[in-house]
């Protein structure tokens, strides 16, 4: 599963995330890299900085998402409620709402439309049937979306360990590397 | 790494991709901790709900849809809300079932994990 959204050699980036390359041997890292450990760090640290604001960007897509999804859903209740009445040949009263508070009552007979917001300030009107099929693609569209999105934070998440644990061994690696020489120095 | 002592285990591509994926779980389980006590709630409310329904004596009560109230007949209410009820109740079950299955795979991936690692590694929060 993890293999197939990054290997050391495979995958480099993913919609712009550029991908962790996994350090298999942190001297001969350091070494190609030309870098000192400290600046290493540094680079490594930063790295590790710019994906935590790429995901607080994706989080905040994310939550969108999760908000739209349950709204198209109230939307297509709605509209079917209104179907059954219509195929019933019944009336709909409702109560709803004029601003914060303040309800009036409605009667509705023998619909054939609904008018969708489509945003941009702008409202359409449909027959329930087409209001039906265009709110379900809606649906569609934004779970296939969020699908998409959490696949990426998948991969933002697998980079974001990867750096870090990099940083981790870098780390460990120059605690070492003193550790020696203050040794050999002793003896 | 050649590193004398030898006290630090190389880190492998294999090791890596285990630790990736124990943080993927680890996540999921807390988005899945939220999801269950919403899960809950909505239980909950439905139930509540309910009850009103019961103890109310009028025959035609406000149920919303969408963002207004229809005016449904009691009986309409009550098969509605035995039906959400029951879609409710079977989303609780599949999150909860969800959680278990992570929490053993979690489990499995912290044995392969201490087993190389010993105590150079850490799986616990906090």
């Amino acid at each position: 599963m993890a293999a197939a959204a990054s290997t050391p050699q495979g995958v480099t980036e993913r919609r712009g995330i550029p991908a962790a390359s996994f350090v298999e041997d942190v001297e001969s890292y350091l070494r190609q890299a030309g870098l000192d450990v400290n600046s290493g760090l540094a680079f490594l640290q930063e790295r590790l900085q710019q994906y935590k604001i790429v995901e607080m960007k994706l989080l905040a897509q994310q939550r969108d998402l999760q908000a739209k999804i349950p709204d198209i859903e109230k939307c297509l209740d709605i509209v079917a409620s209104l179907h059954v009445k219509k195929t019933l040949g019944e009336t709909l009263t409702a109560d709803f709402e004029l601003s914060e508070g303040i309800y009036s009552r409605a009667r509705i007979e023998d619909t054939d439309s609904v008018c969708l917001w489509l945003g941009a300030n702008i409202m359409l009107e449909y027959s329930c049937d087409e209001a039906n099929a265009l709110l379900k693609k809606n649906l569609e569209n934004a779970k296939a979306s969020l699908e998409v999105l959490v696949a990426d934070l998948q991969f933002l998440r697998d980079q974001q360990t990867i750096t870090q644990v990099t940083i981790a061994r870098v780390f460990n690696w120059d605690v070492h590397q003193r550790r020696s020489k203050q040794a050999t120095k002793e003896t | 790494m050649q590193q004398g002592d030898g006290a630090e285990a190389q880190v492998t591509w294999d090791d890596q991709q285990n630790i990736n994926r124990f943080g993927r779980l680890n996540n999921r389980l807390h988005e899945l901790d939220d999801e269950i006590k919403l899960a809950k709630e909505a239980n909950e409310n439905l139930d509540d709900a309910g009850n009103e329904l019961i103890l109310s004596d009028e025959d035609v009560v406000r149920f919303q849809i969408g963002e207004v109230f229809a005016h449904m007949p009691r009986d309409d209410v009550e098969t509605r809300l035995e039906q959400m009820k029951e879609d409710a109740a079977k989303k609780l079950e599949r999150l909860e079932e969800e959680k278990e299955s992570i929490l053993a795979q979690m489990a499995e991936l912290k044995k392969i994990l201490y087993g190389k690692f010993k105590d150079a590694i850490n799986l616990e929060e906090d």
